[in-house]
């Protein structure tokens, strides 16, 4: 068991306060939702977390390590996972490759190894090619190893880039608006697949996301921000009833 | 030489490489029955493509997968030319030794180097790799007591094993490397390194997600690709027998860029084809009066309307193959 713990995290872009003194943390096993109108700072906040921005005041933990010391390599070796709104694969590359990518750390054999392919390269690439197609299987998209990345439509772009993630032996999943773009089948698909992941893997999930009938049927807390601050956390039924939640996010996205 | 293109390129082509391994093993063969129906100039020519594929190998390692990219590849083709002769002619070390020794010199002047320019990107990296060129190759150029300066330095045939290295000896040599950096070069294209490299150049941030250190692959994309280079120089010194500073200007690394360009980016049978076109194609052009350079410039402008991922990447769509 894991805590990632967002502390008085600030973050100034140049006089902008892109957050301001947010505090949360949750545990590995959970699934929070990040709510909040555009520009609220959850993008920002993803950032922090992963090491891609660094917080101009307060830190962010994952239990003893300080993930806002270190740089965004350096975090995902442990065992923080990302996933972008937009996944960023590699197109003229297979699914597998794609998926061998994610096993960059694992694999670790050295260079010249490599240059002069040496047996045990080879013996680690196909243990390698053997968790890449397990993982296949899980997201139910075997039968796409072999195809080209371009010519996937865009779902399952993004299950390749959700397994990228579990293959990185994570102990928490960040997932940057996982369902836009997906059609009604392929979003029942991923809620369900989430919820088997988090059982299997046990890892905490924090998701970006503005459809609120996923967000309230995936997540059992909801962390909603507004201008960079924090302004309601807890159950969805208790937050998505608060007033202020309302005025600030709802209400707009109602209108929307 | 001419069917060492038809060895294959991307990383991971889904197909088995049954069919590409014929044809590189058949290339490699007529490759090496070639000298017996050329004569010295044509083997020169020969000997100069087998060097400079050696070299757009290793760029495209740098340009065409990580995407990063270098104007001071010619600089580093003269440091392994100049390493590499001062180490056998001064140092009377055997060529054999020389070659690789002044590569690993090269290699860790070019990663040294590299390590401020490679946190700038595109063309504040070109600019940078520029000023490297310049600086490695003014420093040849002045380093007189070493080097020869402007006067250049004139190198006696190298030997192997007390036997002198004729221009057949040279061009197998050159072949020898070549196929062992095709080797690395596949090997490496496929393997961690390559498929990092492809995903840094496609977004950083992801791959820095995925627990890719960006610096060190980077660094490391540089320092392989310097080693490529750096062996080229040194066989382009004893092929030409007389290096001179002003050779290695960034005339030339454009000249490699657009071996790697013309050929196909991020392929590897595109280094070999993008070095034979530069080679042959001005050689073929010879016979037209007047303006050969103007006729070429406009065929490389043809090749990139018409085929923007060069002509190996034409060859295999072609073949359809993707």
């Amino acid at each position: 068991m894991g805590r990632l713990a967002i502390e008085n995290v600030s973050v100034d872009f140049g006089g902008v306060h892109a957050l301001k003194d947010v505090s949360f943390a949750f545990e590995s096993g959970s699934i929070v939702g990040l709510i909040g109108p555009n520009g609220a700072g959850k993008s920002t906040l993803l950032n922090c977390i992963s090491g891609i921005t660094r917080p101009t005041a307060g830190r962010v933990r994952l239990d003893e390590a300080v993930l806002s010391e270190r740089n965004a390599s350096s975090v995902a070796g442990l065992g923080i996972g990302r996933v972008f709104q937009h996944p960023e694969l590699v197109l003229d590359l297979s699914v597998r490759e794609n998926l061998m990518i994610a096993c960059h750390r694992s694999l670790g054999y050295g260079l010249v190894s490599e240059l002069l392919m040496v047996p045990s390269v080879w013996r680690r690439e196909r243990e390698a090619a053997g968790r890449v197609a397990d993982v296949l299987r899980r997201l139910g998209i075997a039968d796409s190893a072999d195809a080209e990345v371009r010519n996937l439509p865009y779902g399952h772009r993004k299950l390749i880039d959700l397994g990228r993630a579990l293959l990185m032996d994570i102990g928490f999943l960040l997932l940057d608006e996982p369902i836009a773009g997906l059609n009604d089948p392929e979003i029942a698909h991923l809620t369900e697949l989430l919820f088997e992941l988090r059982r299997e893997f046990g890892f905490g999930i924090l998701v970006v996301e503005h459809n609120m009938p996923f967000v309230s049927r995936l997540c059992e807390r909801l962390v909603v921000l507004d201008l960079g601050q924090l302004i309601a956390d807890g159950r969805p039924a208790d937050v998505l009833g608060d007033a202020r939640v309302i005025a600030s996010y709802l209400g707009e996205a109602a209108d929307a | 030489m001419t069917n060492a293109t038809d060895i294959a390129g991307l990383p991971g082509r889904r197909s088995s490489h049954g069919s590409e391994l014929v044809l590189a093993g058949l290339g490699v063969a007529l490759a090496c029955v070639a000298p017996f129906w050329l004569n010295g100039y044509g083997l020169y020519l020969l000997t100069l493509t087998a060097i400079f594929a050696i070299v757009a190998l290793g760029l495209n390692l740098l340009t065409g997968y990580a995407g990063q990219i270098s104007l001071c590849h010619a600089a580093l083709f003269g440091v392994g030319a100049y390493a590499t002769a001062l180490l056998t002619s001064k140092a009377g070390w055997p060529y054999l030794v020389s070659l690789p020794v002044g590569a690993l010199l090269t290699t860790a002047i070019g990663a040294a180097v590299a390590v401020p320019a490679l946190r700038l990107k595109n063309l504040y990296l070109a600019i940078a790799t520029l000023g490297f060129g310049v600086v490695l190759q003014k420093t040849i150029f002045e380093w007189r007591s070493l080097t020869g300066g402007g006067g250049g330095l004139s190198l006696a045939p190298p030997t192997i094993a007390g036997h002198e290295l004729g221009a057949t000896g040279l061009y197998y040599l050159a072949l020898a490397f070549l196929v062992l950096g095709l080797w690395g070069a596949w090997n490496l294209s496929r393997g961690r390194t390559g498929r990092a490299l492809r995903l840094i150049k496609e977004s950083e941030i992801a791959a820095a997600s995925l627990g890719i250190h960006i610096a060190r692959y980077k660094v490391t994309a540089f320092a392989v690709s310097a080693f490529y280079t750096a062996i080229a120089g040194g066989l382009f010194a004893y092929l030409v027998r007389y290096i001179n500073p002003e050779s290695f200007n960034v005339g030339l690394s454009i000249g490699f860029l657009s071996m790697i360009v013309i050929g196909g980016l991020g392929t590897i049978g595109g280094s070999i084809v993008g070095a034979l076109f530069y080679v042959v194609v001005p050689e073929l052009l010879r016979g037209i009066k007047d303006a050969p350079g103007l006729v070429f410039g406009v065929v490389l402008v043809m090749v990139m309307v018409f085929m923007p991922q060069g002509l190996w990447g034409m060859a295999r769509r072609f073949l359809g193959r993707r």
